[in-house]
């Protein structure tokens, strides 16, 4: 019966599972170029993007997250080595990057607001910027509760599959909305 | 333990969760927060016929407006209230029936009761997986889609009324809450409603394609799945790469109604008041919401045109005319469905040759349509075929896709568009081609998988008088309305009374109505025989049908994991029928080649040279045998 349940833990099989989480990737990517089209056909019809220097809060929550997913593919290689201590330390500091980017797109709200660019505006280009940067961070929520949900895993020591399995879907993910980000920000970079 | 525990039940942590998945199912995770893929199937038809009953009767309500204007039904007041005070339908009333008419059936009924019920049915159960990639995911997916039912039902009690603003909710009459009464709090419950329904939709069509690319039983290639399943796997992916540009749209759209954005508002005045809004463009809703509208219509027939493929070959005592050449022709119509949505925008001041390109997609997307046609009416060509209902709804369903796909083409003409546009013309298209066919294809299904889901038989005289009388209604509802539309009579309007070149249409107004209150009637043989047969039909053999798919292997009582011990192996394709020199008529997927040496051809062994030299061994031997039995 041990047994038998055993090797059945060994079959678990992640690959459908993962492929679930690529197919999600695939449909948000979609939803954001929903957008990103109607920046595109909104400015090239009114001749006008959304006219402003972004604020310097955006290059430091950038930078931010692509140190994140450093630290992430590091907490990765750190379990395929076995290293538990390093993967969780890595989850950490990748958590808490996580948590430094999302106060940082707060301010760069709150510079935008004082700037007088709001988000009720008769210029749907910059209404735009609020929606893009604002469900991005809905996606940065989503990733966090992934990577507290790999960091749970690491603590309790569950099968190797397993923890692999998680740290993968977290590391999937992750990535995804990093470049998602840097795909928005060089976006609105280039089309103001 | 049994060996039938699944892969999937190992998201539990702790292995205490394990044993009790499968021995002790309570009520609740049986019936209700299923994980089982047939008993979401199931929720998905039952949940799928009660909103199909519930749009045919608002249907029913606009009708008798449109018929008799001028009269009075006290009845009416009895049930509907301040919407029907003395007796008539108000106009805003009419409105929102016609909005959440068209909401439900296109979304709730062809959409998740058609792709939720049978991907989720047959999915795992003909490629041969014990249930979906994710079961957790798919139970969402249903309870999301069950709440979108709710939300969009309860806007009916609520002070304002629905949405309506017709189902593909144009802004700025989505966009004002103050435009009309359905623009205000019913209007909301639409949106929510909606967005609740797409994440329903994408979780149901993510674990589609997962399932399908990753969990097929050996020997099931891509080339030996039955057509219902490319059907589905296709229409899946259509949603994941559509259904998300709506997500994007509707979110606009919510922020220009309750946050005050300008996305889609410019320039509005409502009595003496001028809006603040200014800079927004109405036609990128447009644009939004026919990326995905477009490709919605193919969500919602694509799977009926599978049903059908597998329904008439089987019932043909045939193999599928052109089993390629049907899957390429869905995947030309995935393809195509991207490219064609400004079809919908003639008349919106589009550029002229942007409007030419559109038009020229559109009207080769009538070329795989075409060839799924033709194939149909081959298939059924000379075949040894088997009246059963579900075989006269499937060819209902051909006969509904030609007549209705013939005014596509005038319809996809952009300068046919301009004259026909927003007329009855295009309700009398749509109905044919998309609504009456993929019901057809529905119904269909239902007939021929009932056996499967119920292990129940469902009477088949009284699918007779169902076909008959839904299919000749059917007709004698939406002919009549091409004409009106030639004639430039526009749809979505309250009354034809007060148009001198539209009065002459009343008439035939009451000669529909009566045909839809027919045509309304006979879904009462169906609703009957639905559910009397669940608990009172005739016990479902086997393999009622002489089915060669894999799911009437499976054993009539369902258990969690569909089969007991190993999976079933897939040796040849679906659609064995009638194969010369074979014992039976059908030679279902699970037969090896070595079991049928009398019937085996050249081509089935794909080139295996091993496989062909056993096969002329043994013809050749049997010629000797032959010879001597003679001499």
């Amino acid at each position: 019966m041990d047994l038998a349940l055993q090797q059945q833990e060994i079959k678990f099989d992640a690959k459908p599972k993962k492929f679930v989480l690529w197919l999600f990737v695939v449909s948000s990517t979609i939803m954001f170029g929903g957008w990103t089209s109607y920046y595109i056909v909104f400015s090239a019809s009114k001749g006008k993007g959304h006219g402003l220097v972004l604020p310097d809060a955006f290059i430091y929550s950038t930078a931010v997250l692509v140190a994140s997913s450093v630290f992430l593919f590091l907490a990765s290689r750190a379990l395929r080595n076995g290293e538990r201590g390093f993967q969780q330390l890595f989850l950490w500091i990748t958590l808490a990057l996580g948590l430094v980017f999302g106060v940082l797109q707060f301010q760069a709200w709150s510079g935008l607001y004082h700037s007088g660019a709001v988000l009720i505006n008769n210029n749907a280009a910059i209404s735009m910027i609020y929606i893009v940067s604002g469900f991005h961070l809905l996606h940065i929520f989503a990733g966090l509760c992934l990577i507290v949900n790999s960091l749970v895993g690491s603590y309790r020591e569950i099968p190797h599959e397993r923890a692999v399995y998680k740290q993968e879907i977290a590391a999937i993910f992750w990535h995804f909305i990093d470049i998602l980000w840097i795909y928005l920000y060089v976006f609105l970079l280039l089309n103001s | 333990m049994s060996t039938i525990s699944l892969q999937d039940k190992h998201h539990h942590d702790s292995h205490d969760d394990h044993g009790h998945g499968h021995h002790q199912e309570t009520f609740l995770t049986k019936y209700v927060f299923s994980q089982d893929h047939k008993m979401i199937a199931k929720q998905f038809l039952i949940t799928g016929i009660v909103m199909a009953v519930i749009a045919m009767g608002l249907s029913i309500l606009f009708r008798i407006q449109l018929a008799w204007p001028d009269k009075s039904f006290p009845l009416l007041e009895t049930f509907l209230g301040k919407w029907a005070a003395g007796g008539r339908i108000k106009p805003d009333f009419y409105l929102a029936l016609v909005t959440i008419h068209g909401t439900i059936m296109v979304f709730f009924v062809l959409t998740a009761g058609l792709s939720g019920t049978f991907s989720n049915l047959l999915i795992p159960l003909q490629v041969g997986a014990r249930d979906m990639a994710s079961p957790f995911l798919n139970m969402l997916s249903y309870w999301f889609f069950f709440t979108a039912c709710v939300i969009m039902m309860g806007s009916f009690f609520i002070q304002t009324g629905p949405a309506s603003a017709g189902w593909t909710v144009y802004p700025p009459l989505s966009a004002v809450p103050k435009a009309m009464p359905g623009s205000a709090l019913g209007m909301t419950m639409w949106l929510i409603s909606m967005v609740l329904f797409v994440a329903s939709s994408l979780m149901g069509g993510i674990n589609y394609v997962s399932t399908v690319l990753n969990m097929r039983t050996k020997g099931m290639d891509l080339w030996k799945m039955p057509l219902t399943i490319w059907a589905f796997f296709l229409t899946a992916i259509l949603g994941i790469l559509s259904f998300p540009v709506l997500v994007a749209g509707v979110v606009l759209l919510i922020f220009d109604r309750s946050f005050g954005t300008s996305f889609y508002l410019s320039d509005i005045v409502i009595g003496t008041q001028i809006l603040p809004n200014e800079g927004g463009s109405p036609i990128l809703w447009q644009h939004l919401f026919w990326f995905l509208g477009h490709p919605e219509v193919y969500i919602v027939i694509m799977p009926a045109l599978g049903i059908s493929s597998e329904i008439i070959s089987v019932n043909s005592r045939k193999p599928i005319f052109g089993y390629h050449a049907m899957v390429y022709s869905l995947i030309g119509i995935t393809t195509l469905s991207f490219i064609v949505w400004g079809h919908h925008m003639f008349v919106t001041g589009m550029n002229p040759l942007l409007g030419g390109v559109f038009m020229i997609t559109t009207l080769i997307i009538a070329v795989p349509s075409a060839v799924k046609t033709f194939n149909y009416l081959a298939t059924l060509w000379r075949g040894n075929i088997r009246f059963t209902p579900a075989m006269l709804f499937a060819i209902g369903l051909v006969s509904f896709f030609i007549s209705g796909g013939l005014t596509g083409i005038f319809l996809g003409n952009a300068s046919l568009d301009i004259n026909l546009h927003d007329t009855y013309f295009v309700v009398a298209h749509f109905h044919l081609v998309m609504g009456s066919a993929a019901i057809f294809g529905m119904l269909a299904g239902v007939y021929h998988w009932f056996p499967r889901m119920f292990g129940k038989m469902m009477n088949a005289k009284l699918g007779y008088l169902h076909f008959w009388v839904t299919f000749i209604c059917a007709y004698l509802v939406f002919f009549p309305l091409h004409f009106l539309g030639l004639d430039g009579v526009p749809r979505r309007y309250y009354a034809f009374t007060e148009f001198e070149f539209m009065q002459k249409w009343l008439t035939v107004n009451v000669f529909v109505t009566w045909a839809a209150i027919i045509a309304a009637l006979a879904q009462v043989a169906f609703l009957f025989n639905f559910f009397y047969s669940i608990f009172k039909g005739k016990k479902a053999p086997q393999n009622p049908w002489e089915a060669n798919t894999l799911e009437w292997t499976a054993p009539v009582e369902h258990l969690h994991g569909n089969w007991p011990g190993e999976i079933p192996t897939v040796y040849r394709w679906p659609y064995d029928y009638s194969k010369p020199g074979a014992e039976h008529d059908f030679i279902p997927q699970t037969v090896p080649f070595s079991q049928t040496m009398s019937s085996n051809l050249p081509h089935d062994f794909e080139g295996n040279a091993e496989a062909e030299r056993i096969q002329k061994e043994w013809e050749a031997a049997n010629k000797k045998e032959e010879k001597t039995d003679l001499d």
